[in-house]
């Protein structure tokens, strides 16, 4: 019983992580509903307190992903509550199946971007059957990996962890290949944008856009804000480049009219 | 006027074919969008970030704006594009895309302005959200969770997810109202508008690709006595964010050609694992087969 409920709320924590409220699932707040689930509340608002204010500083920021927090939280309250341990012991204990957590995300992200091509089939007829097909599938997939590994170390607990650990070394070639494959896929994205948006005589400003970011990104007081300078510097180029053309039309339009009139 | 063209690439249409715009959009439908936008990244991926997810959330306004099926589904096939903003600001985007689509401006317009918003929107979002508004309420309330307090974890939830949803609303119906103003300076000169709106997306797709692109290095090592040769180092001068940037334009011109992105990530993927076993992209592992340098300075 423990258990299934265990894997419906570290589901539903999966889903939360990204989605929903984006709350719930914070140490502080997922670590008591565990502790009600394994029948200790108290151990789970220490956990969690102490958990949360660790994350402070690893945050999900930027696409960047830190070693993953349900897992992490979901693990150390197994261990904390089972076998006894300390809270910073069982959080330490933890960080071998967070890291999985993290391969775990890695590879759902990597597998929905074909999911992409499900939306792009049924929008171009104006349904939406694609899209909720991509949606349910994806958080099936999530969820359930996640449920599983809590399961998992519900069961296996500590003694996995060598095995756990032997596995992530040999393997370590594939997940650092898949995870620089995972990060190259936004380049397809781009592609995208640029075939569209980008005519023949713009690659001056796509160029320019690329070195701006350079240049803000590598200036440690700046680049926190990269992405917003640049804006305003694109927002600069592309007003100017709107009043010329307004110029000249007008311009354009009122020398056509003077014409006209000394014809008469 | 009416095309009948279903099998028309959408991607290559610039104008919807009813041009008269919609009315207002309801609050209902309003409301409805902004519960929806917490599922901004539902369907997270590593190609379009939170596309699907931007389209279900945008869904409701859309079928309210275009009554007619071929535009809904241009529409729709336009707010599948990459996007990446910051989950709890993507109000004020949504909302500004909203009032752009019910004044049913050209397609390119809507594209350039949305991505050039959604991209700057999202670090702000970050600085203000992880960086200030968590650590001080984490402050205010782990103190009492640690003492086994149950307020800590609910005062935690009600201020960080009621913060987030009052943003999320009061950013929704704010965008949408400048938008509708804003709408009618732009089309004036619609034409000059769209060259100008679409060079400023040029623009932050250039930025994006050195911005987030970063992560895409290659590690080699080559044992040299004292000195090992870095070849990253040697990549960063001749221009950093090298790799990101020949792998944006290879993109670029095989889809120009013609591929379809799911051919593309297919061979990202496949490039992606070799260079796992070969030790040739990515840092700090060893290599499936044996190769003469190493993924990292302390791996030699």
């Amino acid at each position: 019983m423990q258990v299934i409920l265990l894997a419906i709320v570290t589901f539903l924590f999966a889903i939360d992580q990204y989605s929903l409220t984006e709350i719930i699932y914070r140490p502080i707040c997922a670590c008591p509903i565990i502790g009600a689930i394994l029948g200790d509340v108290n151990t789970g608002l220490v956990l969690g307190g102490t958990y949360e204010l660790m994350m402070i500083g690893s945050m999900p920021v930027g696409g960047a992903q830190p070693a993953n927090v349900v897992i992490g939280e979901v693990v150390a309250m197994v261990f904390a509550v089972k076998t006894g341990m300390e809270v910073e012991q069982a959080l330490g204990a933890a960080i071998i199946f967070s890291v999985f957590g993290t391969y775990v995300v890695t590879i759902v992200f990597t597998i929905a971007s074909s999911f992409n091509s499900w939306c792009d089939e049924t929008c171009s007829k104006g349904e939406t059957s694609g899209v909720s097909k991509a949606i349910l599938t994806d958080v099936v997939l999530l969820g359930g990996l996640f449920a599983v590994i809590a399961i998992l170390a519900y069961f296996a607990g500590e003694t996995i962890q060598p095995a756990m650990e032997a596995l992530s070394q040999k393997a370590a070639w594939f997940m650092s290949g898949l995870g620089v494959a995972g990060g190259m896929m936004r380049f397809v994205g781009f592609g995208v944008l640029l075939k569209i948006m980008l005519s023949n005589d713009m690659w001056g400003y796509f160029l320019s856009g690329f070195a701006m970011a350079l240049i803000v990104g590598n200036i440690e007081a700046l680049s926190a804000a990269t992405l917003v300078i640049v804006a305003f510097i694109g927002i600069g180029v592309a007003l100017s480049n709107y009043f010329t053309s307004v110029n000249i039309k007008e311009a354009a339009a009122n020398a056509g009219l003077g014409d006209f009139s000394d014809g008469i | 006027m009416a095309s009948k063209g279903s099998e028309l690439n959408l991607q290559d249409l610039q104008y919807y074919t009813d041009l008269t715009p919609a009315p207002r959009v309801d609050k209902a439908t309003l409301n409805k969008m902004v519960w929806r936008s917490c599922n901004l990244q539902i369907c997270f991926n590593y190609e379009r970030m939170q596309a699907i997810g931007w389209l279900w959330a945008m869904l409701p306004g859309l079928k309210a704006v275009h009554k007619n099926k071929e535009d809904l589904a241009m529409s729709m096939a336009q707010n599948l594009d990459f996007i990446n903003t910051h989950p709890f600001i993507v109000t004020f985007v949504m909302g500004l895309v909203l009032s752009m689509e019910q004044n049913k401006m050209d397609i390119q317009t809507i594209r350039a302005v949305r991505i050039s918003t959604a991209a700057p929107l999202g670090g702000i979002g970050d600085a203000l959200f992880w960086f200030t508004l968590i650590p001080i309420i984490a402050g205010m309330t782990c103190g009492m969770a640690m003492s086994e307090n149950m307020m800590g974890p609910i005062l935690y939830f009600i201020l960080a997810f009621g913060i987030e949803m009052i943003l999320r609303y009061v950013l929704m119906y704010w965008s949408y109202n400048i938008g509708l103003d804003a709408v009618r300076m732009m089309t004036a000169n619609a034409k000059e508008f769209t060259r100008a709106a679409s060079i400023l997306g040029v623009f932050i797709v250039g930025a994006l690709t050195a911005n987030y692109g970063g992560g895409t290095t290659t590690g080699m090592v080559f044992a040299n006595g004292e000195k090992p040769v870095i070849l990253q180092d040697y990549l960063n001068q001749i221009l950093p964010c090298l790799l990101p940037l020949l792998l944006t334009l290879l993109m670029y011109f095989l889809l120009k050609k013609g591929w379809t992105p799911i051919k593309c990530i297919v061979l990202l993927l496949v490039i992606g694992i070799v260079a796992g076993a070969f030790g040739i992209l990515g840092s700090g592992y060893k290599p499936f087969v044996p190769v003469p340098w190493a993924t990292s300075v302390e791996m030699l």
